[in-house]
């Protein structure tokens, strides 16, 4: 019974981290791998609020706040020049999720640090005792889904947002700025991972490359899921589902490898993966 | 002539390869001042750095395979870690498990390059199908390392899990002796490497990296090309990492893992991607700085690292050494005279016909009953005619009438629905472009899509690669192309411009020069996309003399669609209608041209109904 | 004297090193409709490219409404009140028919007046509003896309070959609205066509586009404008 929590919950958790990839991937095309640096500089966010002594909840709004800020400063600087280069703008982010981390290293120091949750302590669940927290980050990513969904069917942002992904030249031919989309589109999805990173840092601790590893799992799982929401979310629960399975019948190694050997393989069998098409 | 009284300029120009045979002797000056400094310096250089640089000849040997298949072919793999560690961990296991022996230390060999040969093949067969995206190779060399690693961290007792393997007995030889080895290592592979991406062969990799569609239509089989590329670079990679074990006596999962494959690519970018000569110097630079300055301040150190890569990825995509090199240059220009490029003599074959149109097949096209449909959309229904050899066919019909999908189809077996194709009486099947090239057929492209950065000469021989084997190491002096080559080149003055990049060509002579490489292919049917776009009056008449001449002499059958109808009716001895996937009319020009039909449907008569009703 | 809605100025483009439009000059009046004739290839969808700003100007200017447009971005220079009919992949078809009406406003409030005027040029639009624009006919998907440039109110439309694949029933009925659009609202046109019959019909001047060149102008029903039309455009 404890599995099918672990399921519902590492599936919410990897859900959170690739949605906002998947967003930038969307409309960009192009893959950030300063994912990773973002998730840190989230759990980084976590920890300073933890440090100034405010109440941990205010650590999600502030992790998003600040990841939006650095998306902004980045999708200027950086990405902005690469529109042309995708195989270049893996490059780029990746040397600035380098740089995130060597910056936090040096601003906070090496050492692994912990974060204080905004709840702790266990609860019966389905006849175990599981974290509360963890069972917390549920209904986060399902909140989290909505309000997505919400802003890209709901509001004029949105359709513009949906438009550009589906055919740039022809949004821009009716009057949109598709260079301001693609700007709002990097800000928020790097707020989300910061997001992403303050969710999932009560979890375990911070350390100034917590990211990397979540980044090529979250990557991939975008891969396989082209740009839809409901893909990405199928794609969470069964790549995530095998994850737990093989850790817990197999080797916990070989668990970390499962999403990403698998994604692979299915891109490999149907390249579109997860989406409809 | 007395020799004395010849100027150096024109000695110089005598010798059309001047510049080629100048830069082989500079090459093996080079790589023989190296290894002479490479025999003294472990009695000049403090140890320290002894052991870092024997450990960056390595990664540096490892980096060069980067540059080729990312620098020169275009592939971007994060994976040529997962093989060093490959080589590395076969030799930890070997001699921490059964021990050292001379056998053992083959053995090991054995196993570092089987292995990673075999783990090449696998990857290339996943990566480089026909129709891969790039992102998706680059995604399965990201895995590769990740794989690797993690097998290696699972790996409890055996592989020494996360600790690695350490302590095993190795080769008996001093560290300055492994300086050598490795270091000639290195020097020996980087001047090997410089004969092979200055051959033809090596300039086959830059035309898939430029065009990879246009190289599969000119018959090369590019999903071999790359995979084997990859093994070959699997291998080297795997010795690098036995050389590596067998001198530091250590292996750890950090040697195979992907944050080594980033690094490799960091050193690449920053050294000056495709330049060879840039990644060496930069892997050496950059890692044995790192030894230095790791101590002192590593983590700033690693942020100018990180800043100076995004810096260069932005805004020097060439990386740090082109801009250098391109300054040298221009001072040693002002120093001597230029000598002229690399320019192979052309020289026209004496065969008697195209390759494509041996053995006496009763017709060169035969298309019967194909269709093509995107789902419901149906762009080509029950498409069926025959044209024999020596047929000027023109297709012709308004837009969004199917003709370049029918062109598309008989160039690629995967394309059709349903229906058959038949070149030379032979069976196309569900073959892709580059075997369809095989059986006889050549396709020039609508916009000229050439190689930019090859010359003419090079583009040409690249069309000549599936009938003539480039040569490995070195240019082959003579360019042997059909004598229906040299004509086209002759009467377009590209036979003047052979040692021109393409990309200085004016359109028409680069449609010209497309023209010519499709020639080259020898083909027995030959698929012309609009031929004349773009192009002035002078070059279309040019152009509809050497198509009537080529159908006509080399017996050549000659499909082609075309807007211009003007053009249609002075070259054409056939022509096709086709009008919203359908076959309209079938007949002589002056058929064509006469009919109440086709006159209605370029009127803008709309649909096929429409124009039914009225006749 | 009246600023023309557009003026071409010397105007040559093209792609890569291909110059398809050569020096082309045209001026279309406040509310004339202007047609574009030429066959295949011959450089009229490059031309509208060009004024939309989706291909880079290589020689000329462009003005629109007196105002200098030349190299500015597309999304501004469809702000300045220019909608663009393109040829191909100009609906976006995964989305509804009323989502891919409202992108064409800059503001939602405008929508419920707007359907409400193009609903009585097409009647059957507001009953599927809701109807993926992908699912319509070939027939209906070019009446949306006409509704979808009319209901920005535009002052200039460019319109790329809208009566391809068309029955001829329904082209008379865009002929109609055409019209109709025009004598309400005093917006220009240009159109490009290879539908001879269809844009003699509906324009006041014409030109005919050969090589990229200008080869013939002039007003619609001159004498003997037919005549030369036939054979430039002739097989």
């Amino acid at each position: 019974m404890a599995q099918v929590l672990d399921i519902v919950t590492t599936a919410a958790i990897l859900y959170v981290v690739a949605a906002g990839l998947l967003i930038i991937f969307g409309v960009m095309k192009i893959i950030n791998f300063a994912h990773g640096g973002f998730i840190t500089i989230g759990g980084y966010s976590a920890l300073a609020v933890t440090q100034l002594g405010w109440t941990p909840w205010a650590s999600f709004g502030f992790a998003f706040a600040v990841g939006c800020l650095c998306g902004m400063i980045i999708e200027r600087l950086v990405v902005r020049p690469l529109y042309a280069r995708p195989l270049d703008a893996i490059l780029a982010t990746w040397g600035l999720g380098i740089i995130i981390g060597q910056v936090i290293t040096l601003a906070f120091g090496r050492e692994v640090q912990f974060v204080q949750a905004p709840i702790r302590g266990a609860i019966d669940a389905l006849g175990a005792s599981y974290s509360q927290y963890r069972l917390l980050l549920v209904p986060a990513a399902i909140g989290l889904a909505l309000v997505l969904t919400w802003v890209l069917n709901g509001t004029r942002l949105g359709l513009e947002t949906r438009a550009v992904i589906m055919n740039e030249n022809l949004a821009r031919g009716l009057g949109i700025n598709s260079g301001l989309v693609r700007f709002i589109t990097f800000s928020l999805g790097s707020g989300l991972a910061s997001l992403a990173g303050a969710f999932i840092t009560p979890l375990s601790s911070v350390d100034p490359n917590m990211g990397v590893p979540w980044l090529v799992g979250a990557f991939m799982l975008v891969l396989v899921s082209g740009v839809s929401l409901l893909s990405l979310a199928i794609a969470c629960v069964v790549l995530g589902g095998a994850q737990v399975l093989v850790s817990t019948y197999g080797n916990p190694i070989l668990g970390g490898l499962t999403i990403v050997v698998l994604a692979a393989l299915i891109l490999r069998l149907r390249p579109a993966g997860f989406a409809r098409e | 002539m007395p020799e004395s009284q010849v100027p150096a300029v024109v000695a110089a120009s005598d010798a059309p390869n001047g510049r080629s045979s100048a830069q082989l002797r500079a090459v093996i000056a080079v790589s023989l001042i190296a290894l002479a400094l490479i025999a003294i310096a472990p009695y000049v250089l403090p140890m320290f750095m002894v052991n870092s640089l024997i450990r960056a000849f390595l990664y540096a040997a490892v980096a060069l395979t980067v540059d080729i298949l990312w620098g020169y072919t275009g592939i971007l793999t994060f994976g040529q870690s997962a093989f060093f560690g490959i080589g590395a961990y076969a030799t930890g296991l070997i001699f921490t498990h059964l021990g050292f022996s001379p056998q053992h230390a083959l053995l090991a060999f054995g196993a570092a390059v089987v292995v990673a040969a075999l783990v090449a093949a696998v990857v290339g067969w996943l990566s480089f199908y026909h129709g891969a995206s790039p992102l998706y190779a680059s995604v399965v060399t990201l895995v590769l390392p990740i794989v690797v690693a993690q097998i290696l961290y699972s790996g409890g007792e055996f592989t020494g899990s996360s600790s690695g393997l350490s302590g095993f007995e190795s080769f008996d030889i001093s560290i300055e002796t492994w300086f050598r080895i490795a270091g000639a290592f290195l020097v020996v592979l980087t001047a090997l490497a410089w004969f092979f991406v200055r051959s033809d062969a090596g300039r086959v990799l830059v035309a898939i990296r430029e065009n990879e569609a246009r190289c599969e239509y000119l018959g090369i089989n590019v999903s071999r090309v790359k995979i084997l590329l990859m093994i070959a670079c699997a291998l080297i990679a795997a010795i690098a990492g036995y050389a590596f074990a067998g001198v530091q006596m250590v292996v750890a999962p950090e040697y195979a893992g992907f944050v080594f494959g980033t690094e490799l690519i960091i050193w690449v970018a920053l050294g000056g991607r495709g330049t060879l000569i840039g990644p060496v110097i930069g892997t050496l630079a950059i890692d044995v700085s790192t030894a230095y300055l790791s101590g002192n301040l590593p983590f700033v150190w690693k942020l100018i690292i990180g800043i100076a890569f995004v810096a260069v990825i932005v805004a020097l995509p060439q990386g740090l050494m082109p801009p250098v090199a391109s300054a040298l240059r221009r001072l040693h220009r002002r120093a001597s005279p230029q000598a002229p490029a690399f320019v192979p003599s052309l020289q026209a074959m004496t065969a008697e016909h195209f390759a494509g149109l041996s053995g006496s097949a009763q017709h060169a096209i035969e298309v019967r009953d194909v269709r093509k449909h995107f789902g419901s959309l149906k762009v080509l229904e029950g498409i069926t005619f025959s044209a024999r050899r020596g047929e000027l066919l023109s297709l012709v019909g308004p837009n969004g009438a199917g003709k370049t999908t029918l062109i598309r189809c008989i160039a690629d077996g995967g394309e059709r629905s349903e229906g058959a194709i038949l070149i030379n009486d032979r069976d196309i099947a569900r073959r892709p472009p580059y075997a369809c090239v095989a059986l006889g057929v050549g396709r020039k492209f609508q916009a000229a899509n050439v190689f930019e950065t090859l010359s003419v000469a090079e583009a040409l021989r690249i069309a000549r690669t599936r009938l003539q084997r480039p040569l490995f190491s070195a240019r082959a002096p003579t360019l042997e192309v059909p004598n229906a080559v040299v004509k086209v080149l002759q009467a377009t003055g590209l036979d003047q411009r052979l040692g021109i990049e393409v990309r200085h060509l004016s359109h028409g002579q680069k449609q010209a020069l497309e023209l010519a490489m499709v020639l080259a292919l020898e083909p027995g049917v030959v698929l012309l996309d609009e031929p004349t776009a773009g192009l002035t009056r002078p070059e279309r008449a040019l152009i509809g003399q050497i198509l009537t001449e080529l159908a006509a002499q080399e017996g050549l059958c000659i499909l082609l669609v075309e807007h211009d109808l003007d053009f249609v009716r002075e070259i054409s001895s056939r022509v096709i209608v086709l009008h919203q996937g359908q076959i309209v009319l079938d007949g002589t020009v002056a058929e064509v041209v006469g009919s109440e039909l086709v006159r209605d449907i370029y009127a803008g008569g709309g649909s096929m109904r429409s124009a039914g009703a009225r006749a | 004297m009246t600023t023309a809605a557009l003026e071409l100025d010397g105007v040559s483009s093209g792609y890569g090193e291909a110059v398809v439009v050569r020096q082309v000059e045209l001026a279309i009046a406040p509310g004339e409709i202007f047609c574009m004739l030429g066959k295949n290839g011959m450089g009229k969808s490059t031309l509208l490219k060009t004024v939309m700003g989706f291909l880079p100007i290589r020689q000329g200017s462009i003005r629109a409404f007196g105002v200098d447009i030349t190299g500015q971005p597309s999304h501004r220079i469809a702000r300045r009140g220019l909608a663009y009919v393109p040829q191909e992949q100009a609906l976006f078809q995964d989305l509804s028919v009323v989502e891919n009406l409202r992108l064409a406003l800059r503001d939602d409030r405008a929508l419920k007046a707007g359907i409400e005027r193009i609903g009585r040029f097409f009647t059957f639009l507001p009953r599927r509003l809701k109807q993926r624009a992908g699912t319509l006919s070939g027939g209906e998907q070019k009446m949306l896309l006409l509704a979808r440039a009319l209901i920005s109110r535009p002052k200039l439309m460019l319109v790329d070959e809208v009566t391809e694949g068309l029955q001829p029933s329904v082209i008379e009925t865009v002929s109609a609205v055409l019209r109709a659009e025009r004598d309400a609202s005093s917006v220009s046109m240009l159109l490009v066509e290879q539908h001879v019959r269809f844009a003699l019909a509906v324009a006041d001047r014409y030109a005919v586009l050969k090589l990229g060149e200008i080869v013939d102008a002039g007003r619609v029903g001159e004498a003997g404008a037919e005549q030369r039309i036939s054979d430039h455009l002739s097989v």
